[in-house]
C-alpha cells in the first residue's frame, strides 16, 4: 500500500511543485498518475522511491514512512521502469535483469531461476538472450528487458514513468496488453506515469489526474470519464470520453445491464464473443460490417442481439448512474 | 621574489628583442596555417566524397600526430639537407604544415559529414547545384568545426614552433635555448611564459573568431 | 571503384616513402650509432621510459581520482574551475612546461619528471571528467532508482561505461609524454633526446635518425598497445553500443 499524506514538494524560491496531494493505492492496484507536462506527475513518483525530497508530509510505503527507511534498502523493494528504458550498455541482458537480486546476494542457482521465469513472462527466449547486450535488442525488448528487471527481486510495489512512452504505436499497444496479463499474473502495487489519457483508461484501475502539482481527481476511469469533477478534467479527457469510455465495458457488462433483443435462426447478424469491448462493437457497427450483431457466450450459445440502440442505452445507463464505489 | 624582480627586469631591459622574436614566432606559424588551411580544407571536403581515402587518409595523419616533433626534426633534417636545407625556417615550415593536417582536415570532414542530411536533401530539392550546396549550406554549417580544427593545429604548431629554434628557426624558443645553454634562468623563465602566453592568448583569438564564424541559426 | 583505386594508389604511396626512408637509412649505415654504441643506446632507451613511465604512472593515479571526485554531485561547483584549468593548461606549450620546471627546480631528471608529470595529468583528468559526465543521466536515474549504493553506481556503472574515454585519455597523455620526454635532453633529463641533440649540434645525420627513429616507433607502437587495449578493456556491450550510433 502507498498512501501520499498531504504531500509537497516546494522548489528553492518557494515554487511548489507538488502542493498538498492526498490519496492512497492500495495493495494489487494499478494506479495510473496523468495529467499535461509540468503537473508534477513524475516529480510525485519520484518522492516515492526518494529520488526527489519530501518537503512536507510523508508518503507511507507497507505502513513504514518513506522518509524514515533507508533510501538504499527500500529502493531495492521498489521496481523502477524509466522510459528510456536505462538499461546498462556494459552489461548482458542477465546481468542486468539481474542486478538487484545480485546486489541482495542471491545464489546463482536462484538467480538462473528467477532469470529464466521473468524473461517467460517477457517473452523473450532466456537462453537467447542471457549473454547479449541492450544495443542488440529493439526498442520494445529493451523496454521489456527493463520490466523485467524492475520484476527481478520480486518487489511488492513497481514505480513506471511512461515506461513506453517511447515506443511506437503499434509497439506501444502489444506492450500494454502484455503488461496487463503480466500484473494479471504477479498482482503488484503499481504506480504509473503516463500522458496519455487512453493508455490511462485502459491500464489503470484508478487514475489520478494532476494540474500544476494538485490533484484534480482521483478515482476509476469510468468516473473520471463519466463524471469529471470540473472543466480541466473534463477538457484534459476530451469531448470524445463517452466514446473512449467505451473500451472500459465488455459485451458481457451490457448484457448485465440491459436485455437484449430476440434472435431468429433467419436473420443474418454477425456473431460476436462475450469478452469484446464495445469499442470494438461500436466500430463493427458503424462500418455497416452489420447493422446487429449476434452475441455469443463462451459455449457459443446465441444469447440474443445487440444493436446500436441498445449500446446507446446502456451507455446512458452508466453515465447517469451515482457512483458505485 | 628576487626571480620575479629578475623576471620583469630582463623583460624590459630585452623588450625589442622579445618582440622580433614573438614576430618570427607568429610569421612562421602564420605562414604554416596558412598553407595547412589551403591544403586541408579542399582535401577535408574532398575526402567527403571518397569514403575509402578518407580513411586512409585521416589514419596516416594520425600516425603523423603520434610522431614526436623533435623526432620528426630529427628525420627530416638529414633528408632535407641533401638538398642543402637540413636546417632553418623550411624544415620548420614543412613540420608545422605537416602537424596542423590532422586537426584540420578531420574537423572539415567531420564538420561537412555531420551536415544533418535531411538539411542536404532538402538543398538538393531545391535545386541547388553540388556547388551551390557546398557554399551555401554545407561549409557554413561545418565552420564551427572547421575553426575549431584550425585553432587546435594553430595552438599545436605554437608549441611545435618553439621546438623549432633548435634548427635554426628562431622565434621564442630561441629565449629558451640561449637561457639554458649560458644557464640564465631568467631568460629561460621569459621565454616559457611569453611562449605560454602567446599560445592561451592566441587560443582565446581564435575561439572568438570561431564563434564569430558560427552563423546565428546554429548558435547554441 | 575510381574511388577505390585513389585510395589503394595513396595508400601504396605511402608505405613506398616509408620503405625507401628506411632503404635510405641503411643504405647510408644511419643506424650505426645503435650497433656501435649499444650500450648507451639502451641506456638511454630505459631513461626515456623511465621517465615517461614513471611521471605517466603519477599521473594516472591522481588524475583519475581527481576525476572521480570532482563529478561526484558535492563538488560540482569545482568541476567547472578544474576543466578550465586542464583546458589552458594544455594550451602551454611542452618546451615551456619544461623550461618551468628547470626555472624552478634545476636541471635534472627530477625536474623532467615532475614536468611531464603535470602536462600528462591534464589530459587524463579532462578525458575522465568528459567519460564520467557523458554516461546517460536516465542510466544513473534508473541505477538510483532500483537502491545502487553511489559507491556501486561509481564501480559498476560510472567506471565501465567511462572506461573508453579514460583509457583513451592515458593513450594521449603517454604517446605525447613519449615526445616530450625526448626534449627532456635539454633540461639535464637524458632520453633519446641526447642523440637527436648531438645530432642537430654536430650536423651528424647518423645520431639524428638512431635518436628520432627510436623515438618514434616508441610512440607509433605505445599508440597502438593502448588502443588494443582500449578494445580489450572495454566491456562488448559499449562497443556494440559505439557501432550501433555510428551506423
Amino acid at each position: 500500500m502507498i498512501e501520499f499524506k498531504n504531500v509537497s514538494k516546494v522548489y528553492n524560491g518557494g515554487v511548489k511543485a507538488i502542493d498538498n496531494v492526498n490519496f492512497k493505492v492500495e495493495n494489487g492496484e494499478f494506479v495510473i498518475l496523468i495529467g499535461p507536462s509540468g503537473c508534477g506527475k513524475t516529480t510525485l513518483l519520484r518522492m516515492v522511491n526518494q529520488l526527489e525530497d519530501i518537503s512536507e508530509g510523508d508518503i507511507i510505503l507497507n505502513n513504514t514512512s518513506v522518509k524514515q527507511s533507508n533510501k538504499i534498502e527500500m529502493r531495492r523493494k521498489i521496481g523502477y521502469v524509466i522510459q528510456s528504458n536505462g538499461l546498462f550498455p556494459n552489461m548482458t541482458i542477465e546481468k542486468n535483469v539481474m542486478i538487484v537480486p545480485d546486489l541482495l546476494g542471491w545464489d546463482r542457482k536462484k538467480q538462473q531461476d528467477r532469470f529464466n521465469y521473468l524473461m517467460e513472462l517477457i517473452g523473450l527466449h532466456p537462453d537467447e538472450y542471457r549473454k547479449r547486450y541492450p544495443h542488440e535488442l529493439s526498442g520494445g525488448q529493451q523496454q521489456r528487458v527493463g520490466v523485467a528487471r524492475a520484476l527481478a527481486a520480486d518487489p511488492p510495489v513497481m514505480l513506471m514513468d511512461e515506461p513506453f512512452g517511447a515506443l511506437d504505436p503499434i509497439i506501444r499497444t502489444k506492450l500494454q496488453e502484455e503488461f496487463l496479463q503480466i500484473q494479471k499474473e504477479v498482482n503488484k502495487t503499481i504506480l504509473f506515469v503516463s500522458h496519455d489519457i487512453d493508455e490511462a483508461v485502459k491500464m489503470g484501475d484508478k487514475v489520478a489526474l494532476l494540474r500544476g502539482g494538485k490533484m484534480m481527481q482521483y478515482d476509476y476511469p469510468s468516473e473520471i470519464l463519466h463524471h469529471p469533477a470540473n472543466d480541466f478534467v473534463s477538457e484534459f479527457v476530451g469531448q470524445d470520453r463517452v466514446l473512449k469510455s467505451t473500451s472500459l465495458y465488455s459485451v458481457k457488462d451490457l448484457v448485465d445491464e440491459v436485455s437484449l433483443d430476440s434472435y431468429h435462426e433467419a436473420d443474418s447478424a454477425q456473431p460476436v464473443n462475450e469478452d469484446t469491448s464495445l469499442r470494438i462493437v461500436i466500430s463493427k457497427l458503424l462500418n455497416q460490417e452489420a447493422d446487429q450483431l449476434v452475441v455469443e457466450d463462451k459455449q457459443g450459445n446465441k444469447k440474443g442481439k445487440l444493436t446500436l440502440e441498445l449500446v446507446e442505452k446502456f451507455l446512458h445507463k452508466e453515465v447517469k448512474e451515482t457512483p458505485n464505489r | 621574489m628576487q626571480t620575479i624582480i629578475d623576471f620583469f627586469n630582463y623583460f624590459s631591459n630585452n623588450y625589442s628583442q622579445i618582440l622580433e622574436y614573438t614576430v618570427e614566432h607568429v610569421q612562421l606559424v602564420g605562414l604554416a596555417i596558412i598553407i595547412s588551411i589551403l591544403i586541408g580544407v579542399p582535401l577535408g571536403i574532398y575526402l567527403t566524397t571518397n569514403e575509402d581515402l578518407a580513411g586512409t587518409v585521416l589514419q596516416i595523419s594520425s600516425i603523423m600526430m603520434t610522431i614526436p616533433s623533435i623526432a620528426l626534426f630529427g628525420i627530416m633534417i638529414p633528408i632535407l639537407s641533401t638538398i642543402g636545407q637540413g636546417i632553418g625556417f623550411l624544415p620548420a615550415l614543412i613540420a608545422l604544415v605537416l602537424y596542423s593536417q590532422l586537426p584540420i582536415i578531420r574537423n572539415t570532414y567531420t564538420g561537412i559529414n555531420n551536415v544533418d542530411p535531411n538539411i542536404r536533401d532538402a538543398a538538393k530539392g531545391l535545386g541547388m547545384t553540388t556547388m551551390q550546396r557546398l557554399l551555401k549550406v554545407e561549409i557554413p554549417n561545418a565552420m564551427p568545426l572547421i575553426m575549431a580544427g584550425i585553432r587546435t593545429a594553430t595552438v599545436l604548431n605554437i608549441g611545435i614552433g618553439a621546438i623549432a629554434a633548435y634548427i635554426g628557426a628562431g622565434g621564442l624558443g630561441s629565449l629558451i635555448n640561449q637561457g639554458i645553454s649560458r644557464s640564465n634562468n631568467t631568460m629561460v623563465l621569459v621565454g616559457a611564459v611569453v611562449v605560454s602566453i602567446l599560445a592561451i592568448l592566441v587560443d582565446y583569438l581564435l575561439k572568438y573568431i570561431e564563434k564569430r564564424f558560427t552563423p546565428k541559426g546554429i548558435k547554441n | 571503384m575510381m574511388n577505390k583505386r585513389i585510395s589503394q594508389i595513396v595508400k601504396i604511396a605511402f608505405w613506398i616513402i616509408v620503405i625507401a626512408f628506411f632503404a635510405w637509412t641503411f643504405a647510408n649505415d644511419l643506424f650505426r650509432p645503435i650497433v656501435e654504441e649499444f650500450r648507451t643506446f639502451t641506456n638511454l632507451l630505459i631513461q626515456h621510459i623511465t621517465i615517461v613511465l614513471i611521471s605517466g604512472l603519477l599521473a594516472i593515479f591522481l588524475s583519475i581520482p581527481l576525476g572521480i571526485f570532482v563529478t561526484r554531485e558535492k563538488f560540482r561547483k569545482s568541476e567547472f574551475w578544474i576543466v578550465n584549468i586542464a583546458n589552458l593548461g594544455q594550451t602551454i606549450p611542452s618546451l615551456a612546461v619544461l623550461a618551468l620546471a628547470m626555472g624552478f627546480l634545476g636541471i635534472g631528471i627530477k625536474a623532467a619528471i615532475v614536468a611531464l608529470f603535470i602536462y600528462s595529468l591534464l589530459p587524463i583528468l579532462q578525458n575522465t571528467i568528459a567519460g564520467i559526465q557523458s554516461v546517460d543521466e536516465n542510466m544513473k536515474d534508473a541505477a538510483r532508482g532500483m537502491g545502487l549504493t553511489p559507491a556501486q553506481i561509481l564501480w559498476q556503472i560510472e567506471l565501465p561505461n567511462a572506461a573508453s574515454s579514460i583509457i583513451a585519455g592515458i593513450r594521449t597523455a603517454i604517446v605525447i609524454n613519449i615526445g616530450t620526454a625526448a626534449l627532456a635532453y635539454l633540461i639535464g633529463g637524458g632520453g633519446l633526446g641526447a642523440w637527436i641533440f648531438t645530432g642537430i649540434r654536430l650536423f651528424d645525420n647518423s645520431f639524428l635518425i638512431s635518436g628520432a627513429v627510436p623515438v618514434t616507433l616508441l610512440a607509433i607502437l605505445i599508440d597502438y598497445l593502448f588502443r588494443l587495449m582500449q578494445k580489450l578493456l572495454v566491456p562488448k556491450g559499449l562497443r556494440l553500443a559505439e557501432e550501433a550510433q555510428k551506423s
